[in-house]
């Protein structure tokens, strides 16, 4: 009887172990359909309305359904034909005539003409009806009127000369909308639908899962800086939302998917040694990792401690263990790659050095405590961060939390979740922040931080320099390219002696990809991986 | 049996208004401002007020709790702030996917749990018994995200058998049966160690209770003893086991659907949540509450199936 039921129980056993492995004998893991690219990223974005979003998952898709007036090209400084295949500045730099291509159609056959461009900037700016608040809308600049002179002509006219116009213009907020979709679906514009002139269309979305988007057939006015002008090659794209990173690494090893940018640093090593995977880096990417002190809180006020944490700071090692060595320890506060980046300024930051560190405190007065944190006039050298809770910030923050406990400062820190952090840092409760940021240029980067508009955010430094502002009203001005280099390089130094803000590394960004497909070349306009998606092939 | 049907179903009303109350609530509390959310780090104090307005929230919290109950009671349970998408639309489209995860899990798991649990107890004490309850122990300490990431790992990467980036197509296709194995795997396997120690427990009662003494005595073979008449009464337990475990394993989907990208409601609630989207984060508690109160009342109604005492009680 029990040899019976001890064959029945190997029975049973065996009989489950075929049913759950009887379908690998069938078919193994999932293979891609021929002429079907997958991307893969770590989070979706919230909807794909170039005027309402600001998301980065955002953005690298919208780039590919629709077309800026203008292009970057992969140097990141340099503008180039997009819709406009040609542009005239006024000699007092207020209006901008934009001449546009002919043949433009958007994804639904409709002929793309200036009027589609006077309602898609002005659209982003706020002034069309429904109103629609873009958080970026200062991009656009300060738009007097947008005119269509002619079926094919655009006047851009400014109330003050825009030094930046075009590589705002460049960004994917500045793509163009098709009006009649926009009013047919209202709310759900970017949600449900879009119609834009770009080389793919929109498929389908589901929400934190998959982006499906298909080749634009007609699509022949793609911009010069890629190789192929269109159509696409590939007929659908797929993006696809893996949260996991350890996923993310086995599914481009194992072909399941084809591209993305968001590997963690600590596997692009065993990535690169891959041999089925390639990898694409940019070297002009300007995403800077920093810490802004309050100037204007008690301790980080004083810049003998600001300068102090620059010296105690050793950004070398920091880079190394966060990023894995993939990024670039900071001095000044611009890329060297920028544009109008000052090398004088990055002089003027200190070098890691907390012997020199201490022995500058001593000299200004911070005694130190018993407790081994500094002290002047009663008051603890002692000061509150805030950061958003992530491996990176948390890493990071311990190693500054350490190289400062070393020259006698105490820094305390405070993490939040992302959905509590943005409001938390515009608040006033905190001494100094860490946060990261995407930039175009010298600029760019210093307009939206460092004018005293902009306290307590995003200028959450309380930085209030009427020269700083004088300055960076004339480089936003700047039609003059060496006067507007002049003048931020100015900024850049006043802000590399007061030292408010210690930059910390320059992420880079790297775009993996398998052998399946080619053409992957990392651009990074804005952070986004792959611009346009013109140039992607399948070729196994 | 039907008297006791209505008072289970009259104890679990008052549950779901408490957790529809709590839900609200803890949006409230949570210090989550989703107008910074979405305006995102570059937008002015000026832009963020404007988007807190469109999105109503500037106004009190009372309103916004009446308005909340007055659309629950038309059964609308909002719009999105996020992307404007009717919550019941996204909620409708991930059900499908959660369900198909659980049941996939338990659909393994629970026969299996019930297969070892047996086995161990019919052979108490040998050395399979001290093999399967070592599983068990194993099977209930390890994390899902854990299990999930070797099976990633071992059957996804190094291997190539199974896909492991999402929801493949429907069950009925073999991209979606291939695509479903690995995330129902890692979740059912939580589940095998409680229910296989649970009924082994149970079994080992049973077998030496009077009634099973006479099943032998009559001569009866010893398989239809032990699935007659001790396992069939061991079963008490384990499907209140089950029932309880149910609770826990929507808490397993979130991490499994995480995991293994798998577009169910675990995920819509975590997405949610952290994208401070309050309709839709609250709708995703709802489902999940009402998913746990519905599994425990029908757990309840079952227990009264089997066991005639509790709705004489």
């Amino acid at each position: 009887m029990i040899k019976t039921w001890r064959r029945a129980t190997l029975g049973g056993l065996a009989a489950l172990g075929l049913a759950i492995t009887a379908p690998l004998f069938e078919a193994g893991a999932q293979t891609q359909p021929r002429n079907q690219i997958t991307f893969m990223r770590e989070i979706d974005s919230d909807r794909y309305d170039p005027h309402r979003s600001t998301a980065l998952a955002g953005g690298e898709i919208i780039q590919m359904l629709s077309d800026t007036l203008v292009s970057m090209d992969f140097d990141m400084r340099t503008i180039r034909p997009g819709l406009a295949e040609r542009w005239e500045v006024s000699p007092d730099g207020k209006t901008y005539t934009f001449h546009l291509r002919t043949n433009v159609t958007f994804c639904d056959g409709k002929p793309f003409t200036a009027e589609d461009v006077v309602y898609s900037i002005n659209r982003w700016i706020g002034r069309t009806t429904p109103r629609v608040v873009s958080p970026v809308a200062w991009r656009a600049g300060p738009v007097k009127e947008i005119r269509a002179t002619g079926p094919h002509t655009v006047e851009y006219e400014l109330n003050e000369p825009f030094g930046e116009l075009l590589p705002q213009l460049s960004q994917y907020f500045g793509v163009m909308v098709d009006r009649a979709t926009v009013e047919r679906l209202g709310d759900n514009f970017g949600v449900q639908g879009f119609n834009g002139t770009g080389p793919y269309c929109w498929g389908n979305w589901t929400p934190r899962s998959e982006f499906v988007m298909t080749r634009h057939p007609t699509y022949r006015w793609g911009p010069p800086v890629l190789q192929n002008q269109g159509p696409a090659h590939v007929e659908r794209i797929v993006w696809r939302v893996i949260p996991e990173a350890a996923a993310r690494v086995a599914a481009l090893q194992a072909g399941q998917a084809d591209i993305t940018q968001f590997i963690p640093e600590a596997f692009w090593d065993t990535m690169r040694r891959v041999p089925t995977i390639r990898s694409s880096t940019q070297p002009n990417y300007f995403w800077d990792v920093f810490l802004g002190f309050k100037v204007d809180k008690p301790v980080v006020s004083d810049p003998v401690i600001r300068r102090a944490a620059h010296m105690a700071v050793d950004r070398v090692g920091l880079t190394r263990a966060v990023w894995s060595g993939h990024a670039l320890p900071a001095r000044n506060i611009i890329n060297p790659n920028a544009l109008d980046y000052d090398a004088q300024s990055d002089a003027m930051v200190p070098n890691h050095d907390p012997a020199a560190a201490r022995r500058m405190l001593d000299e200004a007065g911070w005694r130190m405590g018993s407790d081994g944190v500094r002290v002047k006039d009663g008051q603890r050298a002692s000061f509150l961060m805030y950061g958003i809770t992530n491996l990176t910030n948390q890493r990071s923050a311990e190693i500054i939390q350490q190289g400062l406990r070393q020259v006698g400062i105490e820094m305390r820190v405070q993490m939040f979740d992302a959905t509590v952090a943005w409001g938390r840092l515009a608040t006033q409760e905190f001494d100094a922040y860490i946060l990261s940021y995407p930039y175009i240029s010298a600029t760019d980067a210093m307009s939206l931080y460092w004018h005293s508009r902009n306290r307590p955010s995003p200028n959450r430094m309380n930085w209030n320099d009427p020269e700083t502002d004088a300055w960076l009203e004339e480089a936003r001005r700047g039609t003059d390219p060496a006067r507007r280099a002049e003048v931020t390089a100015l900024i850049q130094r006043r802000l590399a002696e007061q030292a408010p803000w210690l930059t910390l590394a320059r992420t880079q960004l790297t775009v993996f990809s398998t052998q399946r497909v080619d053409g992957v070349r990392a651009h990074g306009l804005y952070g986004i991986g792959v611009y346009r998606g013109l140039d992607l092939r399948v070729v196994r | 049996m039907l008297r006791h049907a209505v008072q289970r179903i009259g104890l679990a009303i008052p549950v779901l208004f408490g957790v529809l109350l709590i839900g609200f609530l803890l949006m409230q509390v949570v210090p989550t401002d989703p107008a910074t959310v979405r305006a995102g780090p570059q937008a002015t104090a000026e832009v963020i007020a404007e988007i807190r307005a469109e999105l109503g929230l500037d106004a009190p919290i009372y309103v916004q709790f009446g308005k909340y109950l007055w659309r629950l009671a038309q059964g609308d349970l909002g719009v999105s702030i996020i992307n404007n998408v009717a919550v019941t639309e996204e909620l409708g489209n991930t059900i499908g996917p959660t369900l198909e995860l659980m049941v996939s899990a338990l659909f393994w798991s629970i026969p299996l749990g019930i297969f070892l649990g047996t086995i161990a107890a019919y052979w108490r004490g040998s050395l399979l018994d001290k093999a399967i309850m070592a599983v068990s122990v194993a099977g209930v300490s390890v994390p899902v995200f854990f299990l999930g990431l070797v099976l990633i790992w071992f059957v996804g990467f190094q291997w190539q058998l199974l896909p492991f980036t999402g929801r493949g197509g429907p069950l009925w296709s073999m991209d979606g049966i291939l695509a479903i194995i690995l995330p129902a795997v890692t979740l059912g396997g939580v589940f095998i160690g409680p229910v296989a120690r649970m009924t082994r427990t149970a079994v080992v009662d049973t077998l030496s209770a009077e009634h099973v003494r006479t099943a032998r005595a009559k001569g009866l073979p010893e398989r239809l003893v032990v699935l007659r008449h001790a396992l069939r009464n061991a079963l008490i337990p384990v499907i209140t086991l089950i029932g309880l475990q149910i609770g826990f394993l929507l808490g397993g989907a979130v991490v499994t659907e995480t995991i293994f990208s798998w577009p169910g409601v675990g995920r819509l609630a975590v997405g949610a949540i952290l994208s401070a989207d309050f309709p839709m984060a609250q709708g995703t508690i709802i489902v999940l509450s009402l998913g746990f109160i519905l599994v425990n009342l029908a757990v309840d109604l079952l227990y009264a199936v089997l066991d005639p005492r509790v709705r004489q009680a």
